[in-house]
């Protein structure tokens, strides 16, 4: 009997030794001097295969580094990278999220790598080059967690069949322009055509843009909230009035959801970034881009941009730099630009001939140096975006009181923040 | 022959041994192997399903951050802000609504459905299995193809509704219609299982109390409710709590639908136990919500198995 209960105990050790080696989703290692490194990022959209190309050609010139990407929904993302390289069993590199304010969580928990191989050699991460707001999102306490994996502008996406069925000659240059052909372009109250395809939830924010055309904010520099201000009010109740009373746009759509409404002709505009532009040329749309209209204090337009970051328990950091170092070298970004039509995230590229040349990179290109993030720096950013402004927006484009949505949401957007004054 | 027919105590006395010491050898040889067979179940269980469970409970008193440092000790603060957070009331009322509302129709419609299919034929296998169709597809799926359809601009009901010359409905961005419209598509979803469960049912009625019924002078309505009803307590019992728990921890309908909008009408439970967790990154606050959610589940469910007289034989 006691020989049997061995057997049975070994058995069951065996089992659990098994599953313990096969828990690790992560499949970096090395091999006879080669370096194998895995990377999780979410871009799923029309921009994939440029950052495949990335990851291609560096292992075609980096024999003794090899990178292995996963495409991963941001949300599958969101759940399992934490824990993951908590326990060290993730990925060397990932994008944690979209929201380039989630590095802050990641950097809270130890989990992050600080960068210190920065430098101006080919090998080296130059962050004199960069998009100088990225850098500034992606420090903390003086040091550097992330580089931007791509850097984007909205721009205005316009349907140029609709704009010649309005009778208009060209897309909007002004505000007061972009308001006017929005009411113009919406036909029987929306039901055959919106004039904006403007989502609220689940996006890249696309309000924010709209309230600095009109001279409104969402915080100030102070982090506190400025859209109760009589500024603030304005900038909302001009646009959500439009929603509510000229039916120019849908109410409570998701990104998706304005995507499909502008790729089945049903919207004449959306404000959008560069990965948007692959679909709606795949849906037929006779597409113009054009820069987001001048605003009443000038040109304006909303940057995004995803962190790439590696794991503070990576077994090959200085690899992993050296991958992030060539992902934003110059002649890497200038593919990646011209492959997708992004901006490049790199300052000594704003002048480059090509990119100037390309007609998709060279309108979100012309738009870097008039980008503003959104709630930059801004402590509980996400809360803000999730607690705060989304609801705001929700509750004004239906009808409810921009004075009184905007005085509790204000009042919530400042406990969020911890604005005292 | 003579072995089986002694009395076990006169053979235990003739063999000199003590009162207790034989029984106690036989149990030990007869629990091992059983213990072995259940120890890899047991082990799995432990360390996959109880551990966290426990594990959740501890995180619950801390403002536990995953990978922060030091986690701090709140004690019962977590639920303390539950209980002062109006997310969570909020959220707790729509999951109420829901798993009430789907419940008792699924229930109700599950229970006709299967008596409309109860005679066995070609055609009421084939019905029975279009009803039950929805139920073996995922949550994800017919949450994304009910969202596509309600969509007002370029979905099919928006498209026949504006045909007929009816302005297309914001099914989900309304906060009026949005809760009902992911209701309807769970009821849709669930009535399928509840009809097949309630077929098994009804067949285990033996006919001699119909019989028996009919010739006291019972009719069609008395014979439903004081013979059909209570002979399908089991199953009625079942149904009710596999469904009741299933629409407290609603979430992937929701989420792929409506996401918990429009303005939060539609955030369940769980789906503000993923926004704590998984999006703001509280995971004591988000243990603390699940253990509040599974209290009110047990005291539920016990008041199902009371209420159904679980413990009553017939």
């Amino acid at each position: 009997m006691k020989s049997k209960i061995a057997i049975g105990i070994g058995a069951i050790g065996m089992m659990l030794a098994m599953a313990a080696c096969s828990g690790s989703p992560s499949n970096s290692g090395s091999d006879g001097g080669k370096v194998d490194l895995t990377v999780w990022t979410g871009f799923t959209g029309g921009d994939r295969p440029g950052y495949a190309e990335i990851v291609k050609d560096f292992n075609a010139s980096h024999p003794k580094i090899q990178v292995t990407m996963t495409v991963q929904p941001w949300d599958t993302i969101q759940q399992k990278l934490p824990s993951a390289w908590l326990t060290g069993q993730g990925p060397d590199l990932a994008t944690p999220s979209s929201d380039p304010n989630a590095v802050a969580q990641y950097v809270k928990t130890n989990s992050v790598l600080p960068l210190t191989n920065t430098g101006s050699s080919n090998t080296q991460i130059n962050v004199d080059k960069l998009a100088p707001g990225t850098v500034t999102e992606f420090t903390y306490n003086k040091k550097l967690y992330a580089v931007p994996a791509n850097f984007a502008t909205l721009s205005l996406y316009y349907n140029k069949k609709a704009f010649a069925a309005a009778g208009i000659s060209g897309p909007p240059t002004t505000v007061a322009e972009f308001a006017a052909d929005a009411k113009k372009l919406t036909i029987d109250g929306g039901q055959t055509q919106f004039g904006l395809a403007l989502a609220d939830n689940q996006t890249i924010q696309m309000w924010p843009i709209l309230q600095w055309l009109e001279g409104g904010d969402i915080v100030n520099a102070k982090n506190c909230s400025v859209v109760q201000s009589a500024a603030g009010q304005k900038s909302l109740k001009t646009w959500s009035d439009m929603v509510v009373n000229d039916k120019i746009a849908p109410v409570g759509l998701t990104g998706a959801e304005a995507d499909s409404l502008f790729s089945a002709g049903k919207a004449a505009m959306e404000m959008n970034g560069p990965w948007a532009a692959p679909g709606f040329k795949d849906a037929g749309i006779d597409l113009g881009i054009a820069t987001i209209p001048v605003g009443v204090n000038g040109k304006v337009t909303l940057g995004s941009t995803a962190p790439l970051s590696i794991s503070a328990k990576t077994k090959y950091p200085a690899q992993a730099q050296e991958f992030l170092a060539y992902w934003t070298s110059k002649s890497v970004q200038q593919k990646f630009s011209l492959s997708t039509g992004f901006p490049p995230l790199r300052t000594d590229l704003s002048d480059d001939a090509k990119l100037k040349a390309d007609p998709v990179v060279s309108v979100f290109a012309a738009q870097v140096p008039d980008s503003r993030l959104y709630l930059p720096g801004v402590p509980n950013a996400t809360q803000v975006d999730a607690d705060g402004y989304v609801p705001l927006i929700g509750q004004i484009t239906r009808g409810q009181s921009v004075a009184g949505s905007t005085a509790s949401i204000g009042a919530t957007i400042n406990g969020l923040t911890g604005c005292k004054s | 022959m003579s072995a089986t027919a002694t009395h076990p105590e006169s053979s235990r006395a003739a063999r000199g041994g003590s009162g207790s010491a034989k029984p106690r050898r036989v149990y030990k040889r007869r629990l091992s192997p059983a213990i072995l067979f259940m120890a890899p179940s047991a082990i799995i269980l432990g360390a996959f399903v109880f551990w966290p469970i426990l594990q959740s409970l501890y995180y619950s008193l801390f403002n536990w951050t995953i990978g922060a440092v030091d986690q701090q000790w709140v004690g019962f603060g977590n639920y303390i802000e539950l209980f002062h957070d109006p997310h969570f009331w909020n959220a707790l009322s729509v999951t109420l609504i829901f798993t009430v509302s789907t419940v008792v129709v699924v229930i109700i419609i599950g229970f006709l459905v299967a008596l409309l299919l109860l005679r066995e034929n070609l055609i009421t296998r084939i019905v029975r299995s279009i009803f039950f169709f929805p139920t073996i597809v995922s949550l994800v799926s017919i949450g994304l193809v009910w969202k596509f359809l309600l969509d007002p601009s370029i979905g099919l009901v928006g498209g026949l509704t504006q045909l007929l010359g009816i302005t297309p409905i914001t099914w989900l961005q309304s906060t009026h219609l949005a809760l009902p419209s992911v209701i309807f598509v769970a009821i849709w979803r669930n009535v399928g299982f509840a009809m097949v469960l309630f077929v098994a049912g009804l067949k285990g009625v033996p006919a001699e109390r119909y019989e028996a019924a009919r010739l006291d002078g019972a009719n069609n309505r008395q014979l439903t409710a004081f013979v059909t009803l209570p002979s399908i307590r089991p199953t009625l019992l079942f149904t009710t709590l596999i469904l009741t728990i299933q629409s407290f921890q609603v979430f992937d309908l929701v989420y792929v639908m409506t996401g918990g909008g429009p303005l939060f009408v539609t955030d369940s439970l769980v789906n503000e136990l993923y926004r704590e967790g998984f999006v703001n990154f509280r995971t004591g606050y988000a243990s603390a919500i699940s253990w509040v959610l599974f209290a009110i589940i047990m005291i539920i469910s016990a008041l199902q198995l009371r209420l159904f007289r679980y413990n009553d034989v017939d």
